[in-house]
């Protein structure tokens, strides 16, 4: 091991986190081969969205995707973005044909990875888990003390699309 | 490094994994493979798990020997090591006062912990068992992300990597021969290159909040520092971070242990080496 300190000794500003540089992980044609190899085309499904009825922000509008295979329908693909502490996070979500999560990847973001972060029970609480869940943030998926803001943020946005998928998608022939 | 990365959400945070001068076919195995791994860590760690180790220790009575999962038992050792040479000022037996203070979530559980138990108070045993000699909480919140990048580094490594980086919420570790560039947000919004490191580990904590406790004492730590730690493994730099905020000659004496650097932060002095020889 060998390390070289940078910042100044003596006064200047306390670093409050480590942090990535603005970086693009995927594009969302990488995030959909890798979430759907074997589709055979994503097609784009634009919907009105009942804002109010979802809980989302007016205005709200992911990109979505049905995704089809050679032998039928495959599942669901979406685009979507929230605020960390100060920036924008672009992540993918994939369903599969009976709207459970498959994936869900961080396209890009250039948010601060946060100083203080237990240990939370998280990711794996979205695995296999439907819009017809109880996903409350307070109840179902854990909203954890000293979880990261870009964490809960995307706890929040992966609860809209679940909401979408349940009032708009699902029926849809 | 201009190689394959990818970031999820796990351990409460984004975890970035990412490796250089690797075929984009194998280091995506690998990569895959290092996620895989944190994910365990994730489920057998995760305070809040009802379907963990920790989970499965909270309910264990006074002298029951519990079986843990291999990982889980080595990261107990570490910290009992960490809490030996600290004299307690790391000790993952405050979970019960930080659950009273509301800063971690009350788990469910029918065994209720003794308030005065502490690290002293784990057994480990051969073949993965855990004594507890009172009934107590763990929390492995300040030293199991630590060894969650510890493990996904060792797997890109396992997997054919050879300059490989991994970053749990500020705890970093990177192998290979390039030095890679650390870079520190501050207050302001700013980013500064903070440090460059090869083959080793760093892990930044601060203190807002008063969310720490000194694990001998119990008293809520200061407020306003920041603390960065400097290790070959990142397990003993993010455990180390909790001992520099508690401060005084403890600190150094850990430090010192485990061949460790730090740099701490308050509004007065600015950054100073702390516990490094000259």
């Amino acid at each position: 091991m060998r390390a070289r300190w940078l910042l100044p000794m003596g006064a200047g500003a306390a670093a409050v986190a480590q942090v990535a540089h603005a970086v693009q992980y995927l594009t969302v044609e990488q995030a959909q081969r890798a979430a759907f190899a074997n589709a055979a085309a994503f097609v784009p499904v634009a919907v009105d969205i009942d804002t109010a009825a979802i809980g989302a922000p007016a205005g709200w509008k992911p990109l979505m995707w049905r995704v089809q295979g050679d032998a039928g329908a495959l599942g669901w693909f979406f685009e979507d973005a929230v605020v960390g502490k100060s920036e924008l996070i672009t992540y993918t979500l994939a369903l599969d044909a009976s709207g459970k999560i498959t994936d869900l990847e961080i396209l890009d973001y250039r948010e601060s990875h946060g100083g203080e972060v237990r240990l939370a029970a998280w990711r794996n609480q979205f695995k296999a888990k439907s819009a017809t869940d109880p996903v409350a943030l307070d109840r179902d998926i854990r909203n954890i003390s000293g979880a990261t803001l870009s964490c809960r943020h995307l706890t929040e946005g992966v609860h809209r699309l679940l909401q979408l998928y349940a009032h708009v998608l699902a029926a849809k022939p | 490094m201009n190689g394959i990365r990818r970031a999820r959400p796990w351990l409460g945070t984004i975890v970035e994994i990412g490796v250089d001068g690797m075929q984009a076919t194998p280091a995506m195995r690998a990569i895959e493979a290092a996620f895989a791994e944190v994910a365990i860590v994730h489920r057998l760690m995760g305070f809040h798990a009802e379907d963990g180790d920790l989970a499965r220790l909270r309910r264990a009575r006074a002298g029951e020997c519990v079986r843990v999962n291999a990982r889980t038992h080595e990261v107990l050792a570490w910290s009992l090591r960490i809490a030996q040479v600290s004299a307690g000022a790391f000790d993952p037996c405050v979970a019960t006062m930080q659950v009273a203070r509301g800063v971690l979530p009350l788990p469910k559980s029918a065994v209720v912990p003794d308030a005065s138990a502490s690290w002293r108070d784990i057994e480990l045993l051969e073949g993965e068992r855990v004594r507890l000699r009172r009934p107590l909480w763990i929390d492995l919140g300040g030293i199991a992300k630590g060894y969650a990048v510890d493990r996904a580094i060792e797997v890109l490594c396992a997997h054919g990597a050879t300059q490989a980086c991994v970053n749990a919420g500020g705890d970093v570790r990177v192998c290979g021969t390039q030095a890679q560039r650390i870079d520190l947000r501050t207050a302001d919004g700013r980013i500064h290159p903070a440090l460059e490191i090869v083959d080793g580990a760093v892990a930044t904590s601060c203190s807002d909040g008063a969310q720490h406790l000194h694990g001998a004492s119990r008293d809520a730590v200061a407020g306003g520092i920041t603390a960065s730690v400097i290790a070959e493994r990142c397990i003993v730099a993010d455990a180390l971070t909790k001992v520099v905020l508690a401060g005084g000659m403890a600190a150094r004496t850990a430090l010192q242990a485990f061949a460790a650097q730090a740099w701490r932060h308050d509004d007065r002095g600015g950054w100073q080496a702390f516990g490094i020889a000259a």
